[in-house]
Order: structure tokens, then sequence, then C-alpha cells
């Protein structure tokens, strides 16, 4: 963490010291803690967090309580507070996730997630965990990562979440299996003997059952009507007076009490309220300091105003840190805005310089930013060194920015960069990146040339190079990264370390893998340094790709293994692509079992990223790794998964590869005819080398070989360069020219040998053995040839069973099967599966397809034969 | 939602009646009382961002809603 966390949002916040006792509902939530989930949802006012830390500090679990607010809408600064929280109750939970957390970009949420669940899962205690004020968080990414946690929460902990609105949770699915305990508003509103009991408590006035009744219709059970009524009470010589214009009035029954409650306070209070009202937290001498009162007013102010119960919370146990009640702070600050809104700004500017001077920059930030400082609102977020959009804060950052005037951009060129650098770094990639860039250069031109304009300069190449990327703009990234290295400042870390990837991704574009190679290590020494994990696996997986190329596999699994290293286990998305390279070598060492395991992993990895390629490469591994087993139809089945995702990403760099994969299966199943028609209108040099063999014609196969590239040998892979050479080999032996055959397998041998790829000649079957055997006579490479000829001997024989499903059935179908045994009628399934009817009938329309039935009971024969069910 | 880019005009009813001071709160918004004795808002509302926005105000309020829907635009569409 670089940033100090606010401990009072750790805190359990005290219940007041007379409070009624809500035996019913604290035997609920007791009931409630076997089930995964408890849900608080109601309004504002309705006694949520008071009944939650009442519950919890009598309560034997161990509890981390965390109380939110809208900047933790920011799935970072989310999970850095959800992490300390679970600290808070045992300090090495969350320890690697802390480590993950601060990278730039952010790993995914469900990651993080994934690590405190390994986490929790290893911890005996029992755990509650609580996290109150859940409305404030607005990001679809926090919510898809509870949901995620509660999927796989393990037994004995328990989720708690308090809430103005219901949260975006699978609850129907929760409450369909017993797993979700509900409170909502009707069942907090005091009942009749409890607002009886808390008016006789905290009037001390002698209230009849009546009365009670009246006030306790007028407020609708609503428990803080019911306190401001209290309050109004207490001034009160004749309670049925007040009752009556109370009950008469139309009035909206806050407007009303709040009138009265604040009628009745001195002066110096009702100013002190309304002045502070703007204030999230308050402590002592921050109100000190924004009021500019004597040392020591702000806490005797305080002080009493908790004494009389006026809508103050406590934060902590020592009483330093309070806020107002939500309600209350709202109807504060409504009244305060219709008066002098000059007070107000001047205001947050004290607030902000008290932040900054007791190290929150954050805080200092945001009130700076409510002063509408722009000037000092960029010094805070710059901070000394690294931004605070790289320290965990960038969506309040970006949202600042997004707000601001072009007349504000105009007064400070480098709040263009930030806005560019921010958008650029959050993913947030928009055509008009490039505009803004330009007007920050304009804006530059005439600045003095010192080190910080550099810098500045330096960070739009920075962008510029990052850009560029996705586009595959490699002249553009390479000169862009040049000039950002040479002028970005030598501490601005975080920007040298992406510029350095950038500049090794279009050297690996290029060709030029010595010099990706060298800016990779670079990136990789750098992220170390700094810490940035997501970098360090962004820049170690294109080294392994750039060895594997190289025919360097055991430095290119070193490198795939230390990222599964950095990961851990379970291993987050990001660890996608190590995973299918190290499938992808042990396919070429002809461990299949070993291949397969990375590649699924690999896959199951990567479905849970968006944008990325990776399942394509998994899809033609598996396949390949199939076709070795000799399954043709789980060959088939995957390539043409591949098949699909590629024509619904678009990656269509993958096609040539899926192509000449499906060809390869073609001839494996002596399909000649359609392999060629399969062949025609693709560039596929091997591709046509082999069909050409298949035929008969070894001289036009070595035609098509010649017309491969060979300069720059390095554009080719390994892989690539050694099954040219084993084609080659077959073609001469097919056209009988032993010697050229001869010499061109040793070429290959000599190239696979030590590398140990086995593979690329087990896949050209027979003829490739013979090869082999005469190789072996003439002692080349021996105790390789050994492996391979031994290797050749024992293939596997065709897979002789029943042919499993070309096209397999999804999760979701294989759910809906498993119905379709039942007794059950499709309205019943569509019931149990929490979807419409609709969909359970497309998902059936699909299943008889797939099965090539057309009924029910054929579907569940069917399935039944292929063990589906 | 409507095909044009004007906002529509809705109408939210809010239970109990609302002082006049509150406008500024809810920006733009006419706040007028009904004869039931609860609170009319109503006015333009951009877009559904908007209206999510506006209705987030109520419920930080703790006022009960009780409809939000298009105020009548055309005469035809008027009450008798």
């Amino acid at each position: 963490m670089t940033r100090p966390l606010l401990q009072s949002k750790l805190n359990i916040p005290l219940p007041r010291p007379a409070l009624v006792p809500r035996p019913r509902l604290v035997a609920r939530l007791t009931e409630g803690l076997h089930r995964k989930l408890t849900l608080i949802s109601a309004p504002a006012g309705f006694g949520k967090s008071t009944l939650l830390s009442a519950w919890l500090r009598a309560e034997a679990r161990a509890v981390a309580w965390l109380s939110l607010d809208a900047q933790d809408s920011d799935p970072t600064r989310f999970l850095n507070y959800l992490i300390a929280a679970l600290q808070q109750v045992d300090e090495t939970l969350g320890a690697g996730a802390v480590g993950l957390l601060q990278s730039t970009p952010a790993p995914p949420v469900e990651a993080i997630i994934a690590r405190l669940l390994n986490d929790l899962a290893t911890r005996q205690r029992p755990l509650i965990l609580v996290l109150d004020d859940y409305h404030l968080v607005e990001s679809p990414a926090i919510d898809a990562g509870l949901a995620f946690l509660l999927a796989h929460l393990p037994p004995q902990r328990h989720l708690v979440i308090s809430s103005r609105a219901d949260p975006s949770l699978p609850l129907a699915r929760l409450r369909a299996r017993d797993q979700l305990t509900e409170l909502r508003a009707a069942d907090l509103r005091f009942t009749p003997d409890e607002a009886a009991a808390f008016l006789k408590q905290e009037t001390a006035l002698t209230i009849t059952p009546e009365q009670v009744g009246a006030l306790e219709q007028r407020t609708e059970g609503w428990i803080a009507g019911l306190q401001l009524a209290a309050l109004a009470l207490r001034g009160q010589s004749d309670v049925d007076n007040f009752l009556d214009s109370f009950t008469g009035s139309h009035r909206f029954v806050l407007d009303y009490l709040m009138e009265e409650v604040l009628g009745q306070q001195s002066d110096s209070v009702q100013s002190f309220l309304q002045r502070t009202a703007p204030l999230d937290r308050l402590c002592g001498p921050l109100c000190d300091a924004v009021l500019a009162a004597d040392p020591g007013t702000g806490q005797t102010m305080l002080e009493a105003l908790d004494r009389a119960n006026l809508f103050l919370v406590p934060l902590d146990n020592e009483r330093r840190w309070y806020r107002y009640h939500h309600l209350f702070a709202e109807l504060l600050r409504q009244r305060s805005r219709a008066s002098n809104d000059g007070d107000v700004t001047a205001l947050h500017h004290r607030a902000s310089q008290w932040y900054e001077d007791n190290g929150m920059p954050l805080e200092a930030f945001q009130h700076a930013a409510a002063a509408h400082d722009v000037a000092r609102a960029a010094r805070l977020i710059e901070g000394d060194g690294l931004p605070l959009y790289f320290r965990g804060e960038a969506a309040p950052v970006r949202a600042w920015l997004a707000a601001l005037t072009p007349h504000d951009f105009q007064a400070n060129p480098a709040l263009r960069v930030m806005y560019a650098s921010v958008l650029t770094m959050t993913g947030h990639l928009r055509g008009d990146i490039e505009a803004i860039l330009q007007a920050a250069e304009a804006a530059l031109s005439d600045k003095p040339d010192d080190a910080r304009t550099a810098d500045l300069f330096g960070q739009i190449a920075a962008i510029r190079a990052m850009l560029a990327v996705p586009k595959n703009q490699v002249d553009e990234i390479i000169s862009q990264s040049e000039r950002a290295l040479r002028d970005l400042h030598p501490d601005n870390a975080p920007m040298r370390t992406t510029t350095s990837w950038t500049l090794g991704y279009a050297y690996q574009v290029q060709g030029n893998y010595a010099a990706a190679s060298q800016a990779y290590a670079e990136t990789i020494a750098q992220s170390q340094r700094s810490g940035n994990l997501m970098t360090e696996i962004a820049a170690t997986t294109c080294l392994g790709q750039i060895q594997e190329l190289e025919n360097q596999p055991h430095q290119a699994a070193q490198s795939y293994r230390r990222i599964l290293d950095l990961v851990g286990d379970p291993p987050w998305p990001a660890a996608c692509e190590a995973s299918v390279g190290l499938g992808r070598l042990h396919y070429q060492w002809n461990d299949l079992a070993a291949a397969e395991r990375f590649g699924v992993q690999g896959l199951a990895l990567a479905q849970q990223l968006e944008n990325v390629d990776t399942p394509a490469a998994c899809g033609v591994l598996l396949s390949r790794v199939y076709l070795a087993q000799g399954d043709t139809d789980r060959a088939g089945a995957a390539l043409t998964e591949a098949e699909r995702f590629v024509r619904d990403s678009g990656f269509d760099q993958w096609r040539p590869e899926i192509t000449a994969l499906r060809l390869r299966l073609l001839l494996h199943q002596q399909n000649l005819v359609a392999a060629i028609r399969w062949a025609e209108g693709h560039d596929l040099p091997l591709s046509q080398a082999r069909i050409h063999l298949a035929q008969g014609a070894p001289a036009a196969a070595l035609a098509a070989l010649a017309s491969v590239p060979q300069q720059p040998a390095a554009q080719n892979g390994a892989d690539t360069r050694l099954r040219h050479l084993l084609l080659q080999a077959l073609a001469h032996q097919a056209a009988e020219a032993p010697e050229a055959a001869a010499r061109t397998i040793d070429e290959a041998l000599a190239m696979a040998a030590p590398a140990g790829l086995l593979r690329p000649f087990l896949d050209e079957g027979d003829g490739m053995a013979a090869l082999l055997r005469d190789a072996a006579g003439r002692g080349v490479t021996p105790d390789f040839v050994q492996r391979l000829l031994a290797a050749f001997g024992d293939r596997p024989p065709p897979n002789g069973s029943a042919p499993p499903l070309l096209d397999p059935l999804s999760a979701r179908e294989r759910d809906v099967l498993a119905l379709l045994t039942t007794d059950l009628t499709g309205p019943e399934i569509a019931r149990e599966m929490m979807v419409s009817l609709n969909t359970v009938r497309t998902h059936t329309k699909n299943i008889y397809s797939k099965l090539g039935v057309n009924s029910r009971r054929a579907a569940v024969r069917r399935a039944a034969e292929l063990a589906l069910v | 939602m409507t095909d044009e880019q004007q906002p529509e005009i809705l109408e939210i009813r809010l239970k109990g009646q609302l002082d006049q001071r509150w406008a500024a709160w809810f920006e733009g918004m006419e706040i007028t009382p009904t004869p039931e004795g609860d609170t009319c808002l109503s006015g333009p509302v951009a877009d559904q961002a908007a209206l999510h926005g506006l209705l987030k105000k109520v419920r930080d309020l703790g006022i009960p809603l009780l409809s939000v829907s298009r105020a009548a635009t055309t005469e035809s569409q008027e009450r008798p």
C-alpha cells in the first residue's frame, strides 16, 4: 500500500449506549450465519448499521468490517480496503493479493478475490465479512467479483451486505438455494412496542399508548423519523400539541422534524453543524482547521454533539473520528447550499490543506477538487514522483479530469497529458486521445526547456507508443518509445517501465528478437524494482514466446514457469499465455498428457479475460494433442471451437494456422478431396506440399516448399522451420533423391536434438520413421534418433469407441440435459434453473440438434449412450 | 424512450409535502404539492442516466417514492 488507509473505515461503528434491544432481528441474523449471504436492504434511516454493530459486537465470531464510500467504486481501492478489513482479523490474510494490487494496470478483480478465497479456505477460524453501505459502490467489476466470492465462499465464512438498494448479485439464485438471509424495510421498522420503548427511553416523558401510536403511524416505523421526533419532543412541554401539529401536517416527515430539532439548538451549534456538513468525516483538528477555530474547539463540540445524540456516528473507539448520520448530513448540506457558497469553497480549501499536511493525498485532492482549485488538485494528483493514478486511485482522477473545462486545460497543459495518460493507463482507449496530445504539444511549445517540460514531452511520446500497439504500427512504436525513453525523467518509473515494454513489443513484431529480448529484460528488471507484477508478467510472457520462436524451448519453459510461480495457485487469468506456452512445449517434447493439462488450464484462464486471442492458441494446441492421440473427433471438435472463437472475436491472424490444422486433420482421415478443396484460396505452402505429397507429386511439393521465403529466417519460428525441413526431406525421399533427403533430415535433427523436439517428427507418420531408421544407420544424433524411433513404436492406436459429439454440449446445455432426464416439465425446469421457458426451449433445441435426436426420450437415451448424464 | 434527443418531461410523485427550498437539491425540477398531500416533482429528464441519478437523490433522502410517469404533453392525452 502506498497510501495510508483510513482506519476508521475498518472499525465496527459504536452502537449508541442506550439502544432499544431488537432480539427478534438479532436472532434472525444469528440464524442466518449458516447461509452464505445476509442482505440488509432498506432505505436510509432504517437503522441498518446500528443493528449490525449491535449484533456483531455481541457475536463471538471474528468480524471484518468495511464501511464503504463512493470512492470505493474504484476496484483497486475497494480491494485494498477489503484486504485491510480481513487483515484486522488475521494479518496473514491477503498477503499475496496485496502484492498483485501494486501492479498497473491492476489485475482483474476476480484474480485478487481468487487469491483471497484461497487464503480464507486455508484458515480454520470462522469469519464474518461485513460490507456496510454497499449502495455507494457503483462498479460492475466489483459486483462481479463479489458474485465470484459468494460462489466460492468456503464454509464457516459469511458475507453481510447492507445497502439502500439491492446489489447486482445473483440474489434470486441464492434465495432459491436457501443461501440468503434478507432483512428489509418491513423487518427493520420499529414495531409499536419498540417505538414505545424507544420514545420512553429517549424523551423521559410520559407518553400514552395513543400518542405512541400516532407517532408510529406518522413515521411508519421509520427509525430516523422516530429519532428526530424524540429529539423534537425533548423541547416540548405539551406532547399532544406537538403531535397535533405533526399529524395534521402533510409536510415530509423528515423535513418537518429537522426544522423542529435544529430550531432548538443554540446558534453556535447550528452554525457548526451547517459549516462542517460538507465533510465526509470529522475529527477535532480537522474541524478546527476548517473553521479556523482555536485548537480543541472542534473536539469539544463533537463530544457535545455525541452526548446529545445529534446524529453523530463515532468511527473509532477513541472517539477521534466521526461522521454525521447520512440522512442528517444530506439535510444539513441542503441547508448550507442555500446559504453562502463562498464559505463552502473556502471550507473545502482548508480541509484540503489539512489532509495534505496530515499525509492523506487522496482526500486532499478531493477537497481541492470540491473547492474548484484546479492547480492545487493537479499538484496533489502528481504527488512527489508517483501520481495518484498509479497508486490505485485512477477512477476519481479520471472523473475529475473528464469534468474540467477547456479553459482549465488551457491554463495548464500538463493536465492534458495527465488526462491522456489516465485514459490510456486505465484502458479507455478512445479516438480523441491523439487530439488531446496534440493540444498539449501546442501548449507546451512555448514553455521553458527544462526537465519538467521534457518529461511531459516524454509522456506524450510514451502514450503515442502505447496507442500504436493495438494498431501494430511498428515504426511509430519504436520512434515514439525511443523518444520517450530519452525525454522521460529518470524517476518516472511507471512510464519508463511501460515504454520499454512497448519497445520490446515492436521489435518482436519486426522479428528483431535480440533487440526485443533486451527490451523485455529491461522491462522485467524495472518491474521487479517497482514491484509491478502485471508488467513483469506481460514482459516475461513475451520473452518466453521469443525463446520458443528461437528454438530455446528450455529457456522458454523457464520463463513460463516463473510466471506461474509469480501468480501462485490458483493461477489468475494473466497467466493464460504462460500456461498455453508450456502446453506447446510439452507437446513438442511429446508429453501429451501435460500438454493437454496446460492447454485446458490456459483455456479456462483465458475465458475469464476479454479481448485476448489465447482461446485460439489453446484450441489449436488441444486439437493437435487429440490428433496426436489418434482421437480425430475430439481434435475436430476443439478445432471447430477455435474456428468459432476466431470468427466471433475477429482475431484473423489465427486463420492460417487453423486452416492448416484442419487440412492435416482431413488428410489424417484420408479425405484428400475435401483437403484439396479446403486448401484452395489459401496461401499455405506447407499445407500445399502435404497435399502434393499425398497425391504422390513430390516435385510439386518441393516447388511449393521452395516458395517459402527463407529470409529473414527469424520471421518463421523454430517449429515452422523444422516442419519445413521435414516436409522437404519427405519430398526428396518420395522423389527418390536419398542423398538430398539424408542431408535435409540431418539438418533437421541437428536443430531438434538439443531442444528435444520430438513431436514434429512423429506428426509426419511412417515415411518419417523410415527416414529416421536411415539416419540411425548413419549414426546421426544417435540418442535422439533412438528416442524418436522408440516413440514411433508405442504410438497409441486410433480411438475405436463410439464417436463422441462433434459439437460438445455447453455447461448450461448439460445442466438442462440433466433436468431433461427427470420428471420435471418444461416450466418446472425453467423455474429450477431460474430462467425463462423460452431459454429452456432454446437450450433443448440445441441439445436435440447436437445429439441428432428430435424427442426428449431419444435425447435421454442418446445422452446415456454417450455417458453425458 | 423518445426517438428524438428531446428530454422527456417526467412526473415523480413522492409521499408527503416537500418544501420549495428543495428545488435546488432536485436541480431544475418543479416541486408542486398535490391535493392528496403528496408532492409532484416534474421537469425535463435528459436520459435514463439522469433519471436514475434523480431517483438516487430521492432514495438518499429517504423520501418514499410513489410513482414515476411521463407527463402528458399533447392535448389528446390531457385529462378532460
